[in-house]
């Protein structure tokens, strides 16, 4: 019933004589098999086998057995081999792996992850971030249309993150996954950092590595929302702009919230042109961002229940706990072809922390 | 027949014990009723109110208010030493969340385990997920309770009337176990 291919070194069906080979009626069987043993995430998969989850275990010198990702209140793991698996059956190529890996060293640190993420009514989704030369190296989008489609990294890497928590976790829809509505790009927000064009040094340096390294950051995130500012003449409107859309009541919910700032080139630009560096930018956003208790009542969501209630209704309520680059992270990505940004709102809390590649 | 695809979930654990309640005590007067609450908006309330009509109606003894900081968690080893040493039986709730319904299941799995009659609490939207831990656990016909969802908005009047309803079910499901004709 299913056709083995032949790998060629790189685990890719790569020579002119395997292309004359294909066999279109079999891909689509093998297609429907995935589908039928509820393994997929709603699109085609890759069939992983044996000797192609070898193929992408040789780049990495990982034990396979290595666990690289756990949720003890499942009681599941899942070992560099499941994710590699995952990673086959996600579209990856087998050099991938470590971005994948990564990418797990990182979530697996993030209390939001370990605290029920995966299962959570907001439905949030990992941004995954990837610094350092690996991102040439792999072809991963930094630069236009770097949230959207069209990068084989950029798609693949968070797919094969989805596939994980699926089939590793048994994390499903409408059972253990209780998403209300869920984010778009679930499973699909994976970019690099615009590094060339940034005038700033990397995330990877605010999240503890050396300038240059290869490195892979990750959150949960629950909104993204565009700052359309292309017509700018002043950085301090600019950053009125940001706090507006940061400061907005709709994905309001506890006292303090952590924001990403996915940040236009020409707008850090700006900033750098005006002497502000990212931690000016982060502090005029931690000081000004913000609602006061009445703003929020008037919108039923006041905040004088909680202990440190109840709140004067002119108390300022600012949305981030501290001006720090986990409440307040910067990746500099995007064309410079018009200034819009997006606001991407954290699921609870970033740890701050980048991962080396490996 | 496969063609050597390999099976993502093959190294899935799968838990095949459970499926038996602690002993039922013959009635619940003068019983410590501990109240493990997690944090959840009302969940402490409901918690509450359940345990003072139980006291009324059933004589029960003191009541043990806890928390469970982290709702989505297994629960901790001292906390469970806690239940285990401070209370007869317990009142698990209000699994009102996609993850927190879900492990009150998983949590009261694991006292009825360690010999603590528990009864759980979650808001039928989220049934599903509250009987998807149920069966990764190993145990299909948990009898969990479910409340009409929402509780986070309901005042306190609301709550006293909700609380009325429950206490029954919570004093059947602690008194009685799980009865062969009961549906989960």
């Amino acid at each position: 019933m299913v056709v083995g291919h032949e790998p060629g070194g790189d685990g890719r069906v790569s020579e002119a004589s395997a292309v004359d080979g294909l066999d279109p009626v079999a891909s689509a069987l093998v297609t429907e098999y995935l589908y039928d043993q509820g393994w997929s995430d709603g699109l085609p998969l890759v069939p992983a086998t044996e000797e192609s989850v070898k193929t992408f275990l040789a780049h990495t010198d990982r034990d396979p057995d290595e666990i690289v990702a756990r949720l003890p209140q499942l009681g599941r793991t899942a070992t560099v081999r499941d994710v590699a698996t995952h990673a086959v059956m996600a579209g990856c190529r087998p050099e991938y792996l470590p971005l994948v890996l990564t990418a797990w060293d990182a979530l697996s640190a993030e209390p939001s992850v370990l605290g029920g993420g995966w299962q959570s009514t907001s439905g949030p989704a990992p941004l995954v971030i990837v610094n350092g030369p690996i991102r040439s190296g792999l072809g991963i989008n930094s630069r236009g249309g770097v949230l959207g489609p069209g990068f084989r990294p950029n798609a693949t890497v968070p797919r094969a993150l989805g596939l994980t928590v699926r089939n590793s976790f048994g994390i499903v829809p409408h059972k253990l996954e209780q998403a209300t509505q869920g984010i778009p790009g679930r499973w699909t927000i994976c970019i690099g950092e615009d590094e060339e064009n940034s005038p700033w040094e990397p995330l990877s340096v605010d999240g503890g590595l050396r300038p240059g390294a290869d490195a892979v950051s990750a959150m949960l995130v629950r909104t993204c929302e565009f700052v359309d500012n292309r017509h700018f003449a002043d950085p301090i409107e600019v950053l009125r702009d940001f706090a507006d859309t940061i400061q907005r009541a709709g994905p309001w919910i506890f006292r303090h919230s952590s924001v990403a700032i996915v940040l236009n080139p020409e707008h850090a630009q700006l900033f750098a042109d005006a002497g502000l560096d990212k931690q000016d930018v982060r502090e005029w956003i931690a000081t000004h961002a913000g609602k006061t208790e009445a703003e929020l009542a008037a919108v039923g969501k006041g905040l004088s229940h909680l202990a440190e209630g109840p709140f004067e209704p002119d108390h300022f309520h600012p949305v981030l706990a501290d001006a720090s680059p986990a409440s307040l992270p910067i990746v500099v990505a995007g064309s410079r072809n018009a200034a819009m940004s997006m606001v991407v709102r954290i699921f609870s809390t970033w740890s701050g922390r980048s991962f080396p590649l490996r | 027949m496969s063609g050597g695809i390999i099976d993502p979930t093959k190294s899935r654990s799968t838990v095949t014990a459970a499926g038996t309640d602690a002993s039922r005590p013959e009635q619940l007067r003068d019983l410590r009723v501990g109240l493990l609450e997690n944090g959840k908006r009302n969940a402490a309330q409901v918690l509450d109110a359940v345990g003072h009509v139980l006291a009324e109606r059933h004589g029960t003894g003191p009541l043990v208010p806890l928390i469970k900081k982290q709702f989505a968690m297994p629960l901790p080893d001292d906390l469970v030493d806690e239940l285990l040493a401070g209370c007869d039986v317990v009142v698990i709730g209000v699994g009102d969340c996609g993850s927190c319904s879900a492990s009150a299941v998983a949590d009261g799995i694991r006292l009825e385990q360690a010999g603590l009659p528990a009864a759980v609490i979650c808001t039928d939207a989220f049934e599903t997920t509250s009987q998807a831990m149920a069966e990764l656990k190993g145990d299909q016909a948990y009898p969990f309770i479910l409340t009409e969802h929402p509780i986070a908005n309901l005042t306190g009047e609301q709550i006293a009337q909700r609380a009325g309803g429950l206490a029954e079910r919570v004093a059947e499901r602690l008194l009685v176990g799980r009865p062969a004709s009961e549906a989960a």
